[in-house]
């Protein structure tokens, strides 16, 4: 079977039992299985997943190219699985949701800030990160599966490094105990129900870092005194201690000066991982329309947290950025941008 | 009619009309007999480029107190959660902008209203709102650009 590729297509499944969400997830999972080209497999949310649960295993055993549908913007998706090491160069996806329109516009490059500290050891394989609030319709999805079936069996296998590799843990741990992995494509036994049940998920709740966009500038573990975050051997930012963030608190998001903070499950898209303008996010005008900065709102969150943590409120006394300060000065974006509005004829 | 002041964003010129009262959060309000219509000001449209999507979170009828949050707005360029310029009750929503908020970019000090609101409050006069363009411009560029990286 060496010879056969599967492309692997993973669903992530909703948090909540929505029967709608659940149906579009069954319908593309059936879909899928009828595919032999295609091995499918559903888990539970990506984000809430531990990172000894079954579900990651399987992913990370993953070798070749993966599809994955979640019900998250696909930048929060990619760095979901940065973090829990299923790395790859991120896939082009045509099917895109509304919040993430513009992105269709924009080559790869535009999407980085060229400071940004990049993610270390990516494999040569592509994951393509497909949101499932894109469209209702499961034909779409199809549509687009097929197509990068198209794609990636266009492109050699790489026969040798299979023969002569080393197996990874994860992959020696799937081969030595298949029964305890996750997929409905290859055993085609369980039901998703069953597959619900074998292990219980909760809500998780932390940041995720877009090095595509993070600068290593440490503003965040400087705001956070909670110690959620950390650096690793390479002195990098690592969001390090995720289940002591304080669940619904995306204040670390609002004060990183580059927008690299991803909270997945926030309800303002900026800060759930939409792609956007300007080099990602929208320009919030709440300020302006008679709310408080965001820096102001980061610190309130903060203090509310603390107190219920019972410690002393610090308000805007502890890790604030002081970029506000040198804001004007040096030619930037926003100046090209002005100018550029200035420009057009309205 | 008089002649309407003008507020210069860098090279754009942002129409303040005569015929209106504003807040300092950038909305008009035009006096409709005993009620208020009110918009975005031409300022305010400038930063928010093509609206393309407006919600409320209160329901018309609504008694609301300054700054509290009323709704959201999403444009091209922008988003931004929506507070009530001063104490008061707003009466009805402009349905059409639900529909189609294009009016707002189209039309903004006529039908692009946004909603009818009653107050007791003394908005600023166009002179005033001026003032608070002049004393705010540097400050915005700045909020702008602490957000823009």
């Amino acid at each position: 079977m060496a010879g056969q590729k599967k492309l692997t297509v993973v669903i992530s499944q909703h948090q909540g039992k929505n029967p709608v969400k659940r149906q579009l997830e069954e319908e593309l999972a059936m879909a899928c299985m009828m595919d032999p080209e295609i091995e499918v497999s559903i888990v539970p949310n990506l984000y809430d997943l531990s990172h000894d649960h079954s579900g990651l295993l399987f992913l990370k055993g993953i070798q070749g190219d993966v599809v994955v549908l979640s019900w998250l913007f696909p930048r929060a998706t990619q760095w979901i699985l940065d973090r829990t090491g299923v790395k790859g160069k991120a896939g082009t996806v045509f099917l895109v949701g509304e919040d993430d329109e513009e992105d269709e516009d924009q080559d790869e490059a535009a999407e980085k800030n060229p400071d940004a500290i990049g993610t270390l050891d990516v494999p040569n394989r592509l994951i393509y990160s497909i949101d499932l609030r894109a469209s209702k319709d499961p034909q779409e999805f199809l549509a687009e599966i097929r197509r990068i079936v198209e794609v990636t069996s266009t492109e050699t296998v790489d026969l040798m490094s299979w023969i002569q590799g080393e197996p990874k843990k994860e992959q020696l741990e799937r081969y030595l105990n298949p029964q305890e992995i996750f997929g409905i494509g290859s055993s085609q036994t369980g039901s998703i129900a069953e597959v619900e049940a074998e292990e219980k998920v909760s809500r998780r709740w932390y940041p995720v870092i877009d090095y595509d966009r993070c600068t290593n500038c440490m503003e965040c573990i400087d705001f956070c005194l909670f110690g959620v975050y950390g650096v690793d051997a390479l002195d990098r930012i690592l969001v390090e201690a995720q289940d002591s963030c304080k669940k619904g608190c995306p204040a670390c998001s609002r004060v990183c000066p580059e927008n690299a903070i991803v909270f997945p499950q926030h309800k303002t898209p900026a800060i759930a991982g939409a792609a956007g303008e300007v080099a990602g996010l929208k320009i919030d005008l709440s300020q302006l329309f008679g709310g408080g900065d965001a820096v102001e709102m980061a610190a309130r969150e903060r203090d509310i947290e603390l107190l219920r943590d019972g410690r002393d409120a610090v308000g805007l006394a502890v890790g604030i950025p002081k970029r506000q300060a040198n804001a004007c000065g040096v030619r930037d974006e926003l100046d090209d941008l002005i100018d550029g509005l200035d420009d057009l004829d309205l | 009619m008089a002649e309407d002041l003008v507020f210069m964003m860098g090279k754009y010129e942002a129409r303040v009309p005569t015929d209106c009262l504003y807040s300092k959060s950038h909305l008009w309000l035009r006096k409709d007999g005993l009620r208020y219509q009110v918009g975005f000001t031409a300022y305010s449209v400038r930063l928010l480029q093509d609206v393309y999507f407006l919600d409320w979170s209160v329901d018309a009828g609504a008694q609301v107190f300054a700054k509290q949050e009323i709704g959201e707005v999403e444009s091209s360029k922008a988003l931004s959660t929506l507070y009530a310029p001063f104490d008061g009750r707003i009466v009805e929503f402009n349905q059409l902008l639900l529909d189609d908020p294009s009016g707002i970019n189209t039309d903004g000090y006529g039908n692009g209203w946004l909603f009818t609101f009653e107050t007791d409050a003394e908005p600023l006069t166009p002179e005033q709102y001026v003032e608070v363009l002049e004393g705010g411009w540097q400050k915005t560029q700045n909020m702008l650009k602490g957000q823009v990286n």
